[in-house]
């Protein structure tokens, strides 16, 4: 007996869907709402949001509350759900052409963010709705209706992008290796933090035919041909791999060494000085640099930064430095590592 | 929280801030422009005082339009604050926002345009671009201070017209407005909050999108019926709520057979002018005060229209009241009552007294 509870989570009372007979978009629909069941996700935790395009038309099929945002924004209104409502699950389903072009600017943004949202993008490597236009993943020297003698760019590998600094998780699976896909859909979503699955699939109508594939099915077993599965958790995916890419933070650095404070003279132990003994330690004719700060005088001649004319544009030696410093954009911790050589009387 | 009855020094971008958080925002994305970078960073702050209220400095205006509305579906009251220029890449958002019919509101402090303009010189000339710069036809509320209290006590109510019509309404200011200190009580200001009116998401099966729609959220992209039933029923409700708030002020001259209309900034400078004219503020500039112009009106010889750009108003006082009337366009951030008044002379001695 097969297990078709997982229609609870579609629309059914709206089919038949809106796609072509062979769009890799029902996979996607199907396999994500199989696995939602098995995790428990459902209409009163989890949100669904989409872009524009055939992809975009996902979340109104899923039996969940849905927002369908305008071209390429489904990742700032995930985001958005997410930050107000830490409650729900928030899931987007979108295309290559909604996420990586028109939202490419939220791509970098939210994914950099890091927002605990799972994006399952539809990767066909056309703009199908609207007649088979070459879009942003399109490989290069693809003919399309926008490129008729091949595609001249390379192109957007969001893979590339995603794993540039920890944390990330992206995926690359396609439509026709289901075992695999599956597993994808389940880590991503249970992944704390943005993770993308890469969905490769197949836009037969629009795309395919016009590559010479007279079926959907001769595309998956050319996706077969293209791709292998790679095991075990990778920090990144070559662009024949499948597989999942994924690291965690590295531990914060640890701050910067405190420099060590030497034991405090008693102030009345160490050598009085007055305003004009100072004076005398102005760096001329090879004399030290003496300076004074909140009653102690500092031996500031080893300081790289207190050489030449100007002392570092506005302290000058041989005086009491109080005032300058408590204004100065540096803090006092500069002063504070040179040895005390007196006090000011 | 600061206590009632002290009075302080308030700029009109904190007022508006204040507005929000009073009128019970826990939600506000932004992106740096000038005149309403305070904004932003009140927002910040704020976020940092208290957890409940959420804050995103967005990577440009079109991820925070978006936000301010998602945020307003998932569930709280939200915000967002930008110039001209930033107001013209919300405007995919604010159409998107009337569809889904998400309460909002977004703020628009303007300054000289197009494109950006003279920063930070004040401007009345976004006007058109809130009216309709988005696709399709949407009728967007929307209202305009003259005044640091007046910016607090518009942006609550901007917020309630926002819950009661579904929709994101608009508060406007300009460069000089926000940037303008006057001694208020902000926490003494008694004002009326509509608390939050659509259902957050989570609860059940519901399609929100920009796409047409049937009542229960299924996309019809093919049925003008529907598309009518729609279409018209949103209509209704905004003019409906518009109704609720004819805000308008009206300072009568006796003997006067000018009357000016000035609103926003451009209201305070004319002000001294009362002795000699009559004048006219609409607060509500959208929709158009259309009864309350006719009226008014009527009784005089002369409208002259004195705003901060070359006639967005006056075209619709023209419009409503179906007759030419004098405009004196104040551009390029130029406003100074004595050449106003010089060029009011100058357009009545032109129309032979």
């Amino acid at each position: 007996m097969i297990d078709r509870s997982y229609k609870d989570l579609l629309k059914m009372r709206r089919y038949p869907h809106t796609w072509c007979p062979g769009c890799g978009i029902g996979a996607v629909l199907k396999n994500v709402a199989m696995v939602l069941k098995e995790l428990g996700w459902n209409h009163q935790n989890t949100v669904a949001v989409s872009g524009i395009g055939c992809s975009g038309r996902m979340a109104g099929y899923m039996n969940l509350d849905a927002v369908h945002t305008p071209h390429g924004r489904a990742l700032t209104a995930a985001e958005t759900i997410k930050t107000v409502r830490p409650d729900l699950n928030v899931i987007v389903l979108s295309g290559d052409g909604d996420l990586g072009s028109i939202g490419g600017n939220h791509l970098l943004h939210t994914s950099r963010r890091n927002p605990d949202i799972t994006v399952f993008c539809n990767d066909n490597e056309i703009y199908g709705l609207t007649g088979g236009q070459a879009g942003p993943t399109t490989p290069r020297g693809t003919k399309t209706i926008t490129s008729p003698r091949g595609e001249p760019y390379l192109p957007l590998r969001p893979g590339r992008i995603l794993t540039q600094q920890a944390p990330y998780f992206y995926a690359r699976t396609t439509v026709y290796h289901l075992n695999h896909f599956k597993t994808c859909i389940q880590e991503a979503l249970l992944w704390k933090g943005f993770s993308f699955v890469d969905i490769i699939s197949d836009c037969i109508e629009l795309n395919g035919r016009r590559l010479g594939f007279k079926t959907a099915y001769q595309m998956f077993k050319w996706f077969d041909e293209r791709f292998h599965i790679v095991e075990g958790v990778r920090d990144h995916l070559e662009e024949d791999e499948l597989g999942i890419a994924r690291a965690e933070r590295e531990e914060v650095p640890k701050p910067m060494e405190k420099v060590e404070i030497k034991p405090e003279i008693p102030i009345e132990d160490l050598k009085p000085f007055t305003l004009k003994e100072l004076q005398h330690f102005d760096d001329s004719e090879g004399k030290a640099i003496y300076v004074g700060y909140k009653g102690k005088v500092y031996d500031l001649s080893s300081s790289p930064l207190f050489q030449g004319e100007k002392r570092m544009r506005c302290h000058i030696a041989g005086k009491d430095l109080t005032k300058d410093i408590e204004i100065a954009p540096h803090g006092e911790d500069l002063v504070f590592k040179f040895p005390v050589v007196g006090r000011l009387k | 929280m600061r206590e009632r009855g002290m009075r302080r020094l308030v700029s009109g971008n904190e007022a508006i801030f204040q507005g929000a958080i009073r009128a019970g925002a826990g939600y506000f994305a932004g992106y740096p422009i000038s005149p309403t970078s305070e904004i932003l960073q009140q927002a910040a702050i704020n976020a940092e005082e208290d957890p409940k209220f959420r804050f995103l400095q967005a990577e440009d205006e079109i991820a925070a339009a978006i936000a301010t509305i998602s945020a307003s579906l998932a569930g709280v009251k939200a915000f967002t604050a930008t110039s001209g220029p930033g107001f013209t890449l919300m405007q995919e958002a604010l159409g998107w926002g009337h569809v889904v019919e998400a309460p909002c509101v977004l703020v628009n402090s303007m300054r000289v345009g197009p494109s950006t303009g003279m920063p930070t010189q004040p401007a009345q000339s976004d006007l058109l671009q809130i009216k309709g710069g988005s696709a399709g036809d949407y009728y967007p509320i929307a209202f305009y201070p003259n005044s640091v209290e007046e910016s607090f006590r518009l942006t609550v109510t901007a917020f309630n017209a926002a819950e009661e019509s579904l929709s994101p309404v608009i508060l406007l200011s300009d460069a000089f407005l926000s940037h303008l200190y006057e001694i208020v009580d902000l926490e003494g200001i008694e004002v009326e909050v509509v608390s939050r009116s659509k259902e957050p998401l989570g609860r059940g099966q519901r399609l929100f999108t920009g796409t047409a729609h049937d009542k229960i959220g299924n996309v019809k992209t093919n049925d003008p019926e529907i598309y009518r039933e729609w279409l018209w029923e949103l209509k209704d409700r905004h003019l409906r709520v518009a109704e609720k708030y004819p805000l308008f002020e009206y300072i009568p001259c006796q003997g006067s057979s000018t009357l000016l209309i000035a609103f926003g900034i451009t209201s305070r400078i004319l002000s001294p002018l009362k002795e000699g004219f009559s004048i006219f503020r609409p607060i509500r500039i959208f929709p158009i005060l259309e009864r309350e112009l006719k009226e008014i009106t009527q009784s005089y010889r002369h409208v002259i229209v004195v705003e901060g750009s070359d006639g967005q108003y006056a075209g619709w006082v023209e419009w409503a009241i179906g007759r030419k009337v004098l405009r004196v366009p104040c551009l390029g951030g130029g406003f100074k009552l004595q050449w106003i008044q010089s060029q009011i002379e100058e357009r009545l001695k032109g129309e032979g007294g």
